[in-house]
């Protein structure tokens, strides 16, 4: 009679444990796009970190592309469950472009100004995502920038400027290559900066008001890429510009600063390969942390988005590891960086061409018509 | 009504699976964003893509009658081979190919084929040629070697069988007669297998039509293939009405191939 008490008493108390542990455990969904090493950065570093500091959380990481399709993705995932109380994506790393859209349909929370990072973010990047107001909303994850990078083995004096690129190409026919715009951000990149360096009003593409009949003056400028376009090689997306440099197939082309580091860091890219911001310009764009308006699991996420932003992870994360530009103010990470770690990211780049050279790209109205305008007249 | 329960799990899956989406896709091509009918995104697609078509349908064709060159040579040489250990190696070796995706044959042809890539370099240092002298192949010439390379085990291995189960009097026959291999191939054999290969050449043409890895991996320039379009259509811009014109346009190349097979079908009365 006892034995069965006792045992009456076990599962009793079992039972009424359960439910308090599946309480207590959450799973949270942190959906990203960019390439795959976005998907390491969350899964092998900032995921495991943020479990050990919250026990009972798992941390589930998912990948949706490259490039505004992976960001496209989300924005369709988020639409679509909409009129569900509860939203299965807790945090989402996505791009500008879906950015202001997400927030124009009221798909995000407005979070930033509740975290304690929220105010180490200083960045013109952290309120206007091309043209669309997204203060609050966002926290940038990092920055990334576009550069040309060339062989010095082949290039002993790189052009400086589009222009010089321009007269370079006529004398070295088929050494530059860059992915078109079909085939990854790193092409689109290069084409924006063409446009900056020969359009009169540079500042109106970036900041608007947007006209419509800006894109007919385009034509004689597209048309010189049309000439351009002659003696370059196309390559096959991001990874096939680099591919390319590896391989000594070309010279020069463009590429983004972190992905190049990357390359070179694990070998795949020579180490004689360097790095140039070419003036007037090229374009660069952070990611975003955002969270869904209706996410399941808000306040956590927050947490989690706290931590990403600390400047510890920007140096050791952002910096360190994936050799992206900090998305938080600079000055507050850079007392947790050693000073080799600080300048290998600013060789090549240095601060100044940052601030002088990096651009961010134009508001999306524009955006679309140099991509249009480009697939008329210079495909 | 026994017979309506039985097909209805079926039925469900091809309404919800194929016959929705389609008439969606049909419905966002003929329509403006705003859902008034019209044929804006037509213009749009053959205005922006009207190349990209043609070259669809270039490479596409090109690369189905190479498939059915090679799939009718390897069937031949399998019939008439007079070497049994190069059959035997023929035979373990060339269907490889139809266990590897797209994706991954893009990947490994994107190494293979690039002017100082595996193959280049193996030619220069057999001493053949100079790779300086060399271009790549990544451009359109890659698309059709990719698209020929995985699509000639598929049409190979049917020619092959309907070849192996002729009845081989007419093979012999002819060989006394005198006539050589190639004769009894083009004029004894694929005669008589016809309407297989035609098959299973639709096939691959529709399968080549519908696949994106291959040519935005292989090829940068331009012109490209229409799926690329489309799905630059749908990542830039979110238009979905002009990626649906140029899937209609795919769809109406689809419908051509599928006219063909179902009227070598019924000419046959075969069920394949």
């Amino acid at each position: 009679m006892q034995r069965t008490a006792v045992l009456f008493a076990a599962l009793a108390a079992l039972a009424l444990s359960l439910p308090a542990t599946a309480q207590k455990a959450v799973t949270l969904n942190v959906v990203t796009a960019g390439d795959q090493n976005m998907v390491d950065y969350l899964k092998d570093y900032l995921g495991p970190m943020f479990e050990k500091e919250h026990p009972g959380v798992t941390v589930k990481a998912v990948g949706t592309g490259p490039g505004d399709a992976g960001s496209q993705k989300i924005y369709e995932k988020l639409e679509a469950e909409k009129a569900n109380p509860a939203w299965d994506i807790d945090v989402a790393v996505i791009h500008q472009k879906a950015a202001g859209e997400m927030v124009g349909k009221g798909l995000l929370a407005r979070y930033s100004a509740e975290i304690p990072t929220g105010k180490l973010v200083t960045s013109e990047a952290a309120k206007n995502a091309l043209g669309s107001d997204v203060g609050g909303y966002v926290m940038p994850m990092f920055n990334s920038q576009t550069a040309i990078a060339y062989n010095t083995a082949m290039v002993s004096d790189p052009p400086a400027t589009y222009d010089a690129l321009e007269k370079w190409v006529r004398v070295n026919p088929k050494k530059f290559g860059y992915n078109g715009i079909k085939g990854g951000m790193s092409g689109v990149s290069f084409v924006v900066g063409w446009i900056y360096a020969h359009s009169p009003d540079t500042d109106r593409l970036i900041k608007g008001p947007y006209d419509p009949d800006t894109k007919k003056s385009w034509d004689p400028i597209l048309a010189e890429l049309a000439a351009f376009n002659k003696n370059v090689v196309l390559t096959p997306g991001n990874a096939g510009t680099l591919d390319m440099l590896n391989r000594g197939e070309i010279a020069m082309g463009p590429v983004w600063v972190d992905m190049f580091y990357t390359w070179q860091s694990d070998g795949k890219i020579p180490p004689g390969v360097k790095l140039k911001l070419i003036g007037p310009g090229m374009p660069g764009q952070p990611m975003y942390y955002v969270v869904p308006a209706k996410a399941a699991n808000a306040k956590v996420a927050e947490d989690f988005i706290a931590l990403a932003t600390s400047p510890k992870v920007q140096a050791d994360g952002i910096v360190k590891r994936f050799n992206w530009y900090p998305g938080i103010d600079t000055a507050a990470v850079k007392p947790q960086l050693d000073e080799a770690s600080w300048s290998k990211l600013f060789v090549d780049v240095t601060p100044e061409d940052l601030a002088t050279k990096g651009k961010p790209f134009p508001i999306a109205s524009y955006f679309n018509d140099i991509l249009e305008t480009y697939e008329r007249k210079v495909q | 009504m026994g017979i309506l329960l039985l097909v209805a799990p079926a039925l469900a899956m091809v309404l919800a699976l194929f016959v929705y989406p389609l008439a969606m896709s049909l419905v966002s091509a003929f329509t403006t964003k705003d859902g008034a009918p019209s044929l804006d995104n037509f213009a749009k697609a053959f205005e922006l893509y009207g190349n990209d078509i043609v070259f669809t349908l270039v490479i596409v064709s090109v690369s189905t009658a190479l498939t059915g060159l090679f799939a009718a040579a390897i069937g031949g040489y399998l019939i008439l081979g007079a070497h049994p250990t190069a059959v035997a190696i023929l035979r373990s070796l060339y269907r490889w190919p139809l266990f590897i995706p797209f994706i991954v044959a893009a990947q490994c042809m994107r190494t293979f084929l690039a002017k100082n890539g595996l193959m280049n370099n193996t030619l220069a240092t057999l001493g053949l040629v100079n790779v300086g002298s060399l271009s790549g192949l990544l451009d359109w010439r890659g698309i059709i070697v990719t698209f020929v390379w995985k699509e000639t085990p598929f049409v190979a291995l049917l020619v092959s069988g309907a070849m192996a189960s002729l009845d081989r009097a007419t093979i012999e026959a002819a060989a006394n007669l005198g006539a050589g291999g190639l004769r009894i191939l083009t004029e004894i054999i694929l005669p008589q297998i016809a309407g297989l290969m035609v098959v299973g050449l639709t096939l691959a043409f529709v399968t080549m039509l519908s696949v994106l890895s291959v040519p935005i991996m292989i090829s940068g320039g331009s012109p490209t293939m229409i799926t690329v379009d489309m799905a630059f259509r749908v990542n830039s811009y979110g238009d979905y009405g002009v990626a649906n014109a140029l899937a209609f346009v795919s769809y109406v190349m689809a419908g051509l191939a599928a006219w063909i097979y179902l009227r070598r079908n019924v000419a046959d009365g075969s069920g394949l």
